[in-house]
């Protein structure tokens, strides 16, 4: 039963990504900017500016650059039908090989503050909830208060400021090692899984150092709205028939308590999913203060220079792992939940 | 450059077996950007980081003798005075229009090729070919009218994409190239970035049938050349290092290894310089270049070079065509406030319409703040108190690049309160970089825009005039104000070709005359081009492409 609800939510999953495709391309066909005089510059002869046209295929007709795009021109360049997200206008390398440069580093951050805030957020939720009005309640309302009141890059550029030029406990702000270690063979993309496949603790070490910070402001951040979370569906379970029940039957603390936190984490996990799915642009304020060359950034400079094939790959897969993660939180929900049919 | 980098490291290690310990040289530069590619007739031309890179892995056939030096030890160019780089000398025959260039022997790139003519010849090729995204080489040729490179390469005819005869190897370190008529700006084209060298044989070694002309390679890998660095390390958008070509024809480089990292935030850039494990930053704000410039430790240098900052008033949206309103905006604008509380004191006000370092240059532009002239022109126009402008609303949206709202905001403000004090009904209108581009280069319909990104490329004011200035049906590649002087036209016409420098340059100023007569634009401020840097660096030189040259630095131990 599972196993076929998979596979029509990984057909619909198709379906939604051409549709998407198809209204980027068109989308950011109608914005009114130019590529190419981006391209040449601003001094640049009419003669240079129809090359540079025509080395883009902006020449051609509109419905002519979709083929191309989705691999239906016969005897052109490969599209996505063959596997190919296309060409950076800006660069000139594949777009696949730019995001999987890219796309790792934005994962590694945010997989790891969502685990940290998630691991700070559980229990500091359920003793909110299990003694409502009492310090921990008041303590989690201020914090979430404090958290969510700034936007992340401020705090970067604070835990910057503080950690690393006034106590210089964190190293500088300049990216995933520092510029002068030479990084490891780039095997998965992740800094710190490749660091250990080369077998270099101390460039893991280092790594996992650079990462503090960045992940720490991720944690501070995305844990507030966590913990609000945990709190009113853990307090709402607690007031439910079933906890009312248990407790009645005498059940000890402990295991109602546990009772309680599965009711409540489905649709906490919901949110989790939802902001993570956010997180892969959203991430791009962090990526920007600590210099880490994320997807988030890449769409922006995408965005910035209207880099065309380069949007297009980025919204693709962007929502291609959106997709995915939605995918499987129904899948935990279905785990989690055994009302839950598919 | 595996070998070559293993050599390097030999040597170094048998030097300090032999001799008293000497310290590698290393410094780190935090910039915005990097390098995200290496080819100039590429898609990252016109991205000053990418010339960066281009800069430093290869070299120009000529270039500009070193100046004075300025008062915070910045080191300007000479541009009344060439001196050969990977050209020893040369000489030019005016009867044919023919140059012959004398080229350096012994000059090794960092693959181990030795420089030739087959190298010059290969660059103008590959420059014909008009094969990358951007045919910048073409167009510098073009611009330096050297013969057969005309619009036609454009057309379907193969054999007008070969080089032909106006660029001919005469023996291995000789070779001649033709012009098509007179045209001073033949050698300032060939200190350009865009006609920078490339080494044949390692580029043929790129090349592949999809793509003779190794575009992948150098917008991908590496520009091969006879710079004075070889790249080590490149990580697109992220960070880029060089080590020193100890074959340089200037010798080696004084700093071994040179590592630029890419970090967005200007202030973080910032505070890794002032605990000094940078050595070199750029692109900060004028706020955080002051704040700096008391810092110990710390120097700041700065030039008034070719960045300036105008007001753009399109002549095809009304009522930018009546002169007087032209003449009462020139009139309202507090260039002294700009340049205290925009620049922080490190501008001056611009006198004329090119840039005052440029040869030609004529001081023609003599606005001054008065506003009680400007509401007397307003006046005069019709517009008693600014009464009737606001039908103009629309026109007097004041546009800006909003990616440079750290900079071009406060000047913005302080422009759009001053028109608004006289009666103008001035407004806010922030535009992403690429819609700003587009609006004025490709559809010239900006109607009202502060601009500080306009730098000729070409070190000459009648370059500059033909850019922005001559109608586009003439060779006004950039009109972006859509000025239209059938006198200016006619006179560039006769100075564009003209032999005598004295005359030329006359001629030249003639046209910056009618041009500030016009009000064609209305030019505000020179500002510095500045750089923060540990005090222990001395040497800095200013080029007009505002790039550094790393071989320029040195670093007290």
């Amino acid at each position: 039963m599972l196993s076929r609800y998979i596979i029509r939510r990984l057909l619909i999953g198709v379906v939604q990504l051409l549709g998407l495709t198809v209204a980027v391309f068109f989308l950011i066909r109608i914005l009114p900017a130019d590529p190419v005089s981006r391209l040449v510059g601003m001094n640049a002869s009419a003669e240079a500016y129809g090359q540079a046209q025509r080395q883009l295929g902006l020449d051609r007709p509109v419905m002519t650059q979709l083929a191309a795009y989705l691999g239906l021109a016969p005897g052109q360049e490969a599209g996505l039908l063959q596997g190919s997200l296309g060409t950076s206008w800006v660069t000139g390398s594949t777009v696949a090989a730019e995001i999987a440069a890219y796309l790792p580093v934005t994962l590694e951050l945010i997989t790891l503050g969502f685990l940290f805030a998630f691991a700070v957020a559980v229990p500091v939720g359920m003793l909110s909830a299990l003694r409502p009005g009492g310090r921990a309640d008041k303590g989690v309302f201020v914090y979430s208060l404090f958290a969510g009141s700034q936007p992340e890059f401020w705090w970067g550029l604070l835990f910057v400021y503080v950690f690393f030029y006034q106590l210089g406990w964190a190293p500088p702000p300049l990216g995933r090692l520092s510029p002068m270690t030479t990084p490891p063979d780039a095997v998965t993309g992740f800094m710190l899984i490749d660091t250990l496949l080369a077998g270099r603790l101390d460039k893991f070490a280092e790594a996992a150092h650079h990462l503090v910070l960045p992940v720490a402001v991720l944690t501070f951040v995305l844990s507030g709205p966590i913990i609000k979370m945990v709190r009113q569906n853990m307090a709402r379970a607690l007031g439910s028939d079933f906890v009312l029940y248990a407790n009645a039957a005498g059940l000890p603390r402990a295991i109602v308590a546990r009772y309680a936190l599965r009711a409540a984490m489905a649709p906490s996990m919901t949110l989790i999913g939802i902001l993570y799915g956010f997180m892969l642009s959203g991430a791009v304020l962090v990526e920007s203060v600590f210099s880490l060359g994320g997807i988030g950034q890449y769409a922006v400079r995408s965005v910035l220079a209207f880099d065309y094939p380069a949007i297009q790959g980025v919204v693709l897969v962007i929502t291609a792992i959106s997709l995915a993660v939605y995918l499987l939180l129904d899948i935990l929900h279905a785990l989690i939940d055994p009302r839950i049919a598919y | 450059m595996g070998n070559r980098l293993t050599s390097m490291s030999i040597g170094a290690f048998l030097a300090a077996a032999v001799a008293a310990p000497v310290l590698a040289q290393e410094i780190l530069i935090l910039a915005e950007d990097v390098p995200a590619g290496l080819n100039y007739d590429g898609p990252t031309a016109a991205i000053p980081a990418s010339q960066q890179g281009m800069v430093t892995l290869m070299e120009p056939l000529v270039g500009y003798a070193a100046g004075a030096v300025n008062d915070t030890g910045v080191t300007l160019s000479d541009f009344a005075t060439f001196e050969g780089r990977l050209a020893e000398s040369w000489s030019f025959d005016e009867a044919t229009l023919t140059w012959t260039f004398t080229l350096r022997q012994g000059v090794v790139g960092c693959d181990g090729a030795t420089f030739n003519a087959d190298d010059v010849v290969y660059t103008f090729a590959r420059a014909k070919s008009v094969s990358g995204a951007a045919p910048i080489g073409w167009f510098l040729s073009n611009v330096g009218s050297i013969a057969g490179f005309g619009v036609e390469v454009f057309g379907d005819d193969p054999a007008a994409k070969e080089l032909g005869d106006a660029v001919v190897r005469i023996d291995d370190y000789t070779v001649q190239i033709r012009q098509s008529e007179p045209n001073q700006l033949f050698l300032p084209v060939l200190t350009i970035f865009g006609l920078l060298i490339f080494d044949k044989e390692t580029m043929e070694a790129n090349a592949t049938a999809e793509d003779p002309w190794s575009h992948d390679y150098v917008n991908n890998t590496n520009a091969p050349g006879f710079g004075a660095y070889c790249l080590d390390t490149w990580t697109k958008t992220e960070e880029i290092s060089y080590v020193a070509n100890p074959d340089y024809f200037a010798g080696a480089p004084d700093i071994d290894r040179v590592t630029v990292r890419r970090v967005p935030q200007s202030s973080n850039r910032v505070v890794v310089l002032q605990t000094g494990q940078a050595q070199l930053v750029t692109g900060l704000t004028p706020r955080e270049f002051d704040a700096l410039r008391s810092q110990d430790g710390v120097s700041v240098g700065g030039v008034v070079g070719n960045e300036n900052l105008f007001l753009h008033m399109n002549f095809a949206t009304p009522p930018f065509d009546n002169p007087l309103i032209r003449q009462a905006i020139a009139h309202a604008i507090p260039f002294d406030q700009i340049i205290a509380n925009g620049y922080f004191g490190q501008a001056t006000q611009w006198m004329g319409l090119v840039p005052s370092s440029y040869p030609g240059f004529r001081a023609s532009a003599q606005f001054s703040y008065d506003p009680e002239m400007a509401r007397s022109l307003l006046a005069e126009a019709g517009y008693p108190g600014g009464a009737g402008l606001e039908a103009f609303a629309d026109a007097f949206r004041l546009s800006y690049v909003a990616e440079k709202e750290s900079t071009l905001g406060p000047i913005a403000n302080i422009i759009n309160t001053a028109l608004l004090d006289v009666g103008i009904p001035a407004s806010l209108d922030p535009l992403p970089q690429t819609q700003f581009g587009d609006r004025q280069l490709v559809k010239r319909d900006l109607p009202f825009a502060v601009n500080d990104q306009e730098k000729p490329i070409g070190v000459d004011a009648g370059y500059a005039v033909q850019l922005f200035f001559v109608s586009p049906e003439n060779g006004g590649i950039n009109n972006m104000v859509n000025y239209r002087s059938a006198a200016v036209d006619a006179a560039w016409a006769a100075a564009r070709v003209m032999a005598d420098p004295v005359a030329r340059t006359e001629a030249v100023g003639a046209i910056q005359d009618m041009l500030a007569a016009d009000v064609a634009w209305l030019p505000i401020v020179e500002y510095k081009t500045q750089w923060a840097y540990s005090s222990a660096i001395t040497g800095l030189r200013w080029y007009p492409d505002n790039s550094i040259r790393y071989a320029d630095l040195t670093m007290a131990e």
